[in-house]
This record gives structure tokens, C-alpha cells and sequence, in this order.
């Protein structure tokens, strides 16, 4: 047992990261025996105020699709059946607590069964739907203050702004690299990159971005350019593991640009870090990353950014991945694919039950992936 | 020898469903010829969602028009499927809400839809305080109709509503006044905002009091009848017409009471229904229960709209009313509320429609169900189908289930 790993090498800070990410915390009571994990499940629950708080934050993945906890009917998402699944079965026992941030209707009402059944502690946060309405961002910093008070009767510790303001930096870091490594995307294997930026929502921050910086010498050495696979945007909304980057990859296609919910939407948003009170810097993070589309900040906005970002990154062409019953993200899949293929970027939408790609995606991906100019085998 | 048994309904048809259409039809009439009317009045035509703080519409004169009632009109005349299959064509998923579906449908195609379709809107009302679904359906429709989009967000309430989130509300409706001013090229009237809420009131205490004579036994009212006569108070409310309909509605049920004339013959089990209406079998799937005397003596959906205002000004009242709708608040707050009605209402059971188009509604039934067995002792059924699509509706299990659920009152009554 260690309680810090910390490779120096860049190969096996490199193998760290990877194995982190395939884990998905299942072995951090042996890895980290003396830290403690908060479980969180959307990226709008802000991470800096958990590790503020002293905790480290675990982002809850499922370990099956196929879970049905009879507290959730059939018709809901694999996410929260498999992570409420994995609640009864007791593998979340040793996290100090659960935060829920209402995003979706499924996460809204996910929070109220957790606390109804589940023996972990929950805290809610309830951010605006409503990003640039009046008033908001005023709101949505009433809710955080409410949120440092449920964290610091959680921990029965106070939460000092000088720990809230390291937070800030250490998280604003972990973007930094990220950014980074989106940068290098087009010129790695894609489920490589899916691979990293998940590590970084399991592990403990610290120890990411350290090995994270020690693995970008091995990782730039590795990028090869220039390459003759068919480049893709993908976007969708947790996925929590490689498979269907895998499958891309595999059929010759790359991830230039990514818009997932365990991807670089996570790490994405600017942390400015001027504002006297840490919160304010936050709120503004939160109020400018590119929206989930669960979160509104004008009408189009999400579907210019998402067109734009396929541009920029010469995208020939966008899978919008639909994980069955996850409504926000089928909603804008028609509008999102509409608007991509008039700025002449092919489409696919493809229906997962939860992350995996099987036989039937790889049939149609391949033709989609046939189908792009400059596919080649 | 030939014998007929004389077949008698199992339910007892109201007088006032003659009002009750006069009613209805004249406002479907008057919007559906909203485009010869409005611009001369000047009274735009809102699309708006049922939880759409629509007094302030009204003191703006704006005509509103709501999708979810044209979507359960769709669904009773059974034009549903072929709606929701042209919206499915259009890229919109099977497992988004079937009134979305079928009022996308219906945009996309109104010669498919009954009462050919909605009128086009000056613009569009969203309020999330039912779900997030309304955000991203009427976002399709800004987008479509190129009108003006205004959304309240109304933070869902764990526990008790905050005073960020009333703030936050109060300067989101502040500001939607002034958009509205924009809009209708009308000045905010404090005044009128303040005379609308009382109308609103008035039709509300109407519908509170008419569904309150349902504690009696044999309940005058059948769910049918609750889902029937909520039209009014959804489209009408803050209406002189409305409140017309309702004093003549709680005259015929107050005089039901008194003669002891139930909604159904003999009944037998009391029993609260919970979630939407299954609109495309709104008389078969309840005739199942009724021919069994099993009636269904006040319900949670219907319920949603006998609230009373809460106090303060015109706009915080507003805020607080329209951010406290139980579709908007915790398990607990819900499962309490089922709780009290059993008990105020002197329920055998309760029946849960699992509605696999509305999320917030179902998703937490079970833990729902589970506290209300435990704290009253009687039983709770859920049942799988859809408010609108009959494609998610089993026939057979549905039946089975109920049957099976009705035979555990044989003994005790």
C-alpha cells in the first residue's frame, strides 16, 4: 500500500494514468488509504470546494449497464441505475459524502432517491438552468456559500478562503494540462486522450496533474503528425470508458475534437482566479465554459460552439452519441446535426445503451467513417 | 328464452360537461382564429408550458395557447402516433416526452393533427419549474418559429424554497415584464398583474373546494372527471369565464354530496391516482376499476393546479407559487403530500402511473411508493405506460395487475 504515487518517469506516470482511468476508483482505498473521496457526478458540481473541504473528488462511474436497482424503472439512464446499483451494493460505503448537481431531470430526481434509499450522505447544489438570466450569477453564488456550509458540516471543519484559492489553482492547473493534452489530440489515439482526461476525474488532483505533467515529454514524443485518418467530433454525454474511441480508432477514424461530459467539457472554461472572493471565480467559470445541454446560455450557443470547434479542428465529420433515456443530449442531436451538415460536416447519431460500442455501431461507424474524404485504410 | 340485461354505465355523466364544452370550445375556437383577431387588439398568441406564471401573460392581454392540452387532445383523439412518427422522422428520439414528440409532430404537420394543429405563435413561455424537458422542447420551437423564447428557471427545491431562489425568481420575472412590455408595446400594469392574481384565486378556491366534496363517500367525482374538468383552470385561470365554469361545476357536485349520488355505482375501494393522466385510454383503463367499485377519489395531477397563491406582492407571490409546484420539490415533500391524501380523502389505496414521458413525475415513484405503504398501511400499484403514446401501453400486464391489485381488497370490504 503507498500513499502517495508519484512516478517521476515519464512512461510510468504515463501507465499510471491509464491504469487510474480503466479502475474508475474501484481501488482507491488500497491506493490511497489515507485520503478521503467525495462522490460527484456532474462537472457542474464544483470540484474546487470538495477538495477545499479536504476531500478528494471521485467522479461516480457505473461498473455495468445492465444494473436495475428496483428504486428506478427500467425507462432511466444506465448512469444512474448502474451508480445507484453500486450504492445498494455498498461500493461507495467509505465516500465521506455524494454531491448532486441539478443538471437533468434524471440527476434531479436520482438525488432524491439516493437520499430516500441509499446510507451515503448527499449534498445538492442547484446551479441556474438559466446561466445569463438576472440574477444568476448571483444566485449561483448564494448556492455555493450554501454549499461551502453543507461541505463544512460534513467534514465538521472550516473551509479557509486561502484553501478554497489553492483549490482554485490546483484545479486550474489540471485544465491547463488538459488544454494541453486537447492540443495534442489530433496527433494521439484517441481512446489514449478519452483514457487521460477520465484519470483526472478519479484520481486525487495533486497526484494527476504531477503525473500528468511528468507524462507530457513521453506523450508530445508519441504524437506523430501528420496522419491520414478520417477526423471526428464527438460529443455525448458521460462515458465511462475507451470503447467507442477504441472502435473509431480502430476503424481509422480520430477524435479531433471532443464535447463529452467525462471529456474536455470537464476541463473546460477558463479559471480567471482575480476576484476577491474565490467563489465569484467560480461563477464565472461556470458562467462562460461551453454549456452542457442541460444549461442555457442563448439559444444557439451550444450548437455555434459545437459547429465552430468541428471547423477549427477540420472535422469532416461529428458522432453524436445518444445514451439511451439521456433526453437533454437526444434533444439537441437533431438540431446539433442539422446545423453541422449545412456547414458541410457529415453526421452520425448513434444510439448507446451506456458506453460501449458494439457490432451494430461498428457497422454503421464504419460506413460513416467510409463515407468521409479523407478516410483511407 | 331471450333475455337483455339492460347494460348501465359505470359512471354517472355531469351536467356541466355541457358547459364544460361550451368552454373549452369556445377557446379553442378563439385561438384557432387567433391570426383574424390578435393583430387587430393587438393580443399576441404565447405558446406557454403548463406551469407558465401566466397572470402576467394576461396583464399583458396575451393570448395563451398550451401544448401539453393540444398534446392530450392529440393523444384522446388518437392522432398521437402518427405525430410523434413524424417527429421521430425529424430526428427526435422515442424516448423524449410524447407531448413534445406529438406537438413537434403537429407543427411539422398539421394536417395529421386534430384541430389542425396549434396557431402559430408571437411567442413562447417556458417555465421549468414541471421539467427540464420544456427548456430544450420550446428551443426547438424558438428555433422553428424564429419568436421570441422567454424562460422563468425556477431552482428545483430539495427542501424548503430559498430566499436566493425567490430572489433569483422575483428578478427573472421582473425582468420578463419588461420583455413582455417590449413585446406587446404595453406598459407593466402593476394594478392589472394585482387583478388577474385575484381572478386566479378565485378560480383556484372553485377547484379546491369542488375537489374537497370528493372526501365524501361515495366520492361525486371519478378520476376521469378530474382530468375532464381541469381544462378550465389550466387555460383559463385568471378568466371570468373560468370561474363561471367552476361555480356551476362545485353547485352540481355540492348537490351530488348531498344526495349521496357517487361518480360510480357502489363504490366500494377508495383510491388516489398519482401522475398524468393515461390520456389515449382515459375511459377503458379506468373502467377497469369501476366496473370493480374501485374510484378514484382525488388525484396528485389535477391536484397540481389547487394551490393556493402565496402571500405578498403580485410578483413575489408569483415567484413563490410558481417555484413550489410539487413537481418541483423533493420525494419527501411529494411522498407527504400522497400521505395526506389518503388520509384526508380516507384512501383504500393508491395507483401510480409509472409515465415513461415524464421523468421528474416517475423516476422517483418507487421510493415514493414504498414511504406512503409504510406510513399508511395501504396498498400502492404502479403501472407502466405513457400519458399520450399508446405504443408504451400493454394491454394485458396492465390488466393482469390491476386485476390482481383489486382482488386484495376483496376481503376487507
Amino acid at each position: 500500500m503507498v500513499e502517495t504515487i508519484n512516478p517521476t518517469d515519464s512512461k510510468e506516470a504515463l501507465e499510471l494514468l491509464i491504469e487510474e482511468a480503466s479502475l474508475k476508483g474501484s481501488d482507491r482505498l488500497s491506493r490511497y488509504p489515507k485520503h478521503r473521496f467525495f462522490g460527484y457526478f456532474c462537472s457542474y458540481f464544483p470540484e474546487e470546494l470538495i477538495i477545499a473541504a479536504g476531500l478528494h473528488p471521485l467522479r461516480l462511474l457505473p461498473d455495468s449497464e445492465n444494473s436495475t436497482p428496483v428504486e428506478l424503472p427500467a425507462y432511466c439512464c444506465s448512469l444512474a441505475r448502474g451508480t445507484l446499483d453500486m450504492e445498494v451494493r455498498e461500493k461507495w460505503r467509505d465516500l465521506v459524502g455524494i454531491g448532486f448537481a441539478h443538471t437533468c431531470d434524471t440527476m434531479q430526481c436520482l438525488s432524491g432517491v439516493w437520499a430516500s434509499s441509499g446510507q451515503s450522505k448527499t449534498v445538492d447544489i442547484v446551479p441556474p438552468v438559466m446561466l445569463k438570466a438576472p440574477g444568476a450569477s448571483r444566485y449561483y453564488h448564494a448556492e455555493l456559500h450554501t454549499l461551502l456550509s453543507k461541505l463544512t458540516g460534513l467534514t465538521k471543519q472550516e473551509i479557509k478562503a486561502k484553501a478554497i484559492r489553492n483549490a482554485l489553482i490546483l484545479c486550474a492547473n489540471a485544465r491547463k494540462l488538459a488544454a494541453e493534452l486537447d492540443v495534442l489530440r489530433p496527433n494521439l489515439p484517441s481512446p489514449l486522450i478519452s483514457s487521460l482526461l477520465r484519470a483526472g476525474q478519479l484520481m486525487p488532483r495533486s497526484e494527476y496533474t504531477q503525473a500528468l505533467v511528468n507524462s507530457l515529454p513521453a506523450l508530445k514524443a508519441m504524437a506523430e503528425e501528420p496522419h491520414d485518418k478520417a477526423k471526428v467530433l464527438v460529443s455525448s454525454a458521460v462515458l465511462e470508458n475507451d470503447s467507442l474511441f477504441e472502435m473509431i480508432e480502430e476503424l481509422g477514424g480520430r477524435v479531433v475534437a471532443d464535447d463529452t461530459c467525462t471529456g474536455f467539457r470537464h476541463f473546460s472554461g477558463v479559471t480567471v482566479g482575480e476576484s476577491e472572493d474565490p467563489l465569484l471565480d467560480i461563477v464565472q467559470r461556470y458562467s462562460e465554459m461551453p454549456p452542457c445541454p442541460c444549461k442555457n446560455r442563448s439559444l444557439n450557443e451550444r450548437i455555434s460552439y459545437l459547429t465552430t470547434l468541428a471547423k477549427q479542428r477540420h472535422a469532416q465529420g461529428a458522432i453524436i452519441i445518444i445514451r439511451k433515456y439521456c433526453e437533454p443530449h437526444a434533444w439537441d442531436a437533431a438540431t446539433l446535426s442539422e446545423r453541422l451538415r449545412k456547414n458541410g460536416i457529415r453526421t452520425l447519431t448513434l444510439e448507446l445503451e451506456g458506453a460501449n460500442a458494439g457490432g451494430q455501431e461498428r457497422t454503421r461507424l464504419q460506413a460513416f467513417l467510409e463515407s468521409l474524404p479523407d478516410y483511407e485504410l | 328464452m331471450h333475455t337483455t340485461k339492460e347494460k348501465r354505465p359505470s359512471y354517472r355523466p355531469l351536467v356541466s360537461n355541457k358547459v364544460l364544452q361550451q368552454t373549452m370550445g369556445r377557446y379553442y375556437a378563439l385561438t384557432s382564429w387567433h391570426r383574424y383577431w390578435g393583430k387587430f387588439l393587438r393580443r399576441p398568441l404565447a405558446w406557454v408550458t403548463s406551469g407558465a406564471p401566466v397572470e402576467l401573460l394576461r396583464a399583458f392581454n396575451i393570448h395563451c395557447a398550451y401544448p401539453e392540452q393540444y398534446a392530450a387532445i392529440y393523444s384522446a383523439r388518437k392522432a398521437t402516433v402518427a405525430l410523434c412518427e413524424v417527429a421521430e422522422a425529424a430526428g427526435y428520439s422515442q424516448d423524449l416526452c410524447s407531448y413534445a414528440r406529438s406537438n413537434i409532430g403537429g407543427v411539422l404537420r398539421p394536417d395529421l393533427a386534430p384541430l389542425g394543429g396549434m396557431p402559430k405563435p408571437d411567442l413562447l413561455v417556458a417555465c421549468n419549474n414541471i421539467c427540464g424537458t420544456v427548456l430544450k422542447w420550446y428551443e426547438v420551437l424558438a428555433r422553428h418559429f424564429n419568436v421570441p423564447l422567454l424562460v422563468l428557471d425556477t431552482p428545483f427545491m430539495t427542501d424548503q424554497l430559498t430566499p436566493q431562489a425567490k430572489d433569483f425568481v422575483i428578478e427573472q420575472l421582473s425582468a420578463m415584464a419588461a420583455d413582455l412590455a417590449e413585446i406587446t408595446g404595453r406598459r407593466f400594469n402593476e394594478k392589472k398583474l394585482a387583478e388577474q392574481m385575484n381572478l386566479s384565486r378565485k378560480i383556484t378556491s372553485l377547484w379546491i373546494e369542488t375537489r374537497q366534496y370528493c372526501q365524501a363517500s361515495p366520492s361525486p367525482l371519478n378520476a376521469p372527471d378530474l382530468f375532464i374538468n381541469m381544462a378550465p383552470i389550466v387555460v383559463l385561470r385568471g378568466s371570468q369565464k373560468g370561474i363561471n365554469f367552476y361555480s356551476k361545476l362545485k353547485d352540481e357536485i355540492k348537490e351530488r354530496v348531498e344526495l349521496a349520488q357517487g361518480a360510480i355505482e357502489n363504490e366500494r375501494i377508495r383510491l388516489v391516482w398519482d401522475n398524468i393522466a393515461i390520456w389515449p385510454q382515459l375511459f377503458s383503463f379506468y373502467k377497469m376499476f369501476s366496473e370493480k367499485g374501485a374510484c378514484f377519489v382525488t388525484d396528485t395531477y389535477s391536484g397540481g393546479w389547487a394551490v393556493e397563491q402565496a402571500p405578498g406582492t403580485p410578483i413575489e407571490s408569483m415567484a413563490t407559487t410558481y417555484t413550489e409546484v410539487f413537481l418541483n420539490r423533493s420525494p419527501k415533500f411529494r411522498a407527504n403530500q400522497l400521505i395526506n391524501l389518503i388520509k384526508e380523502y380516507r384512501a383504500d389505496g393508491f395507483v401510480m402511473h409509472s409515465n415513461r414521458s415524464c421523468k421528474p413525475y416517475s423516476l422517483v415513484q418507487e421510493v415514493i411508493r414504498r414511504e406512503v405503504m409504510r406510513e399508511t398501511g395501504v396498498p400502492g400499484l404502479m403501472i407502466e405506460a405513457d400519458m399520450a403514446d399508446p405504443r408504451a401501453y400493454a394491454e394485458e400486464p396492465v390488466r393482469n395487475r390491476v386485476q390482481a391489485f383489486l382482488e386484495t381488497f376483496d376481503d376487507l370490504k
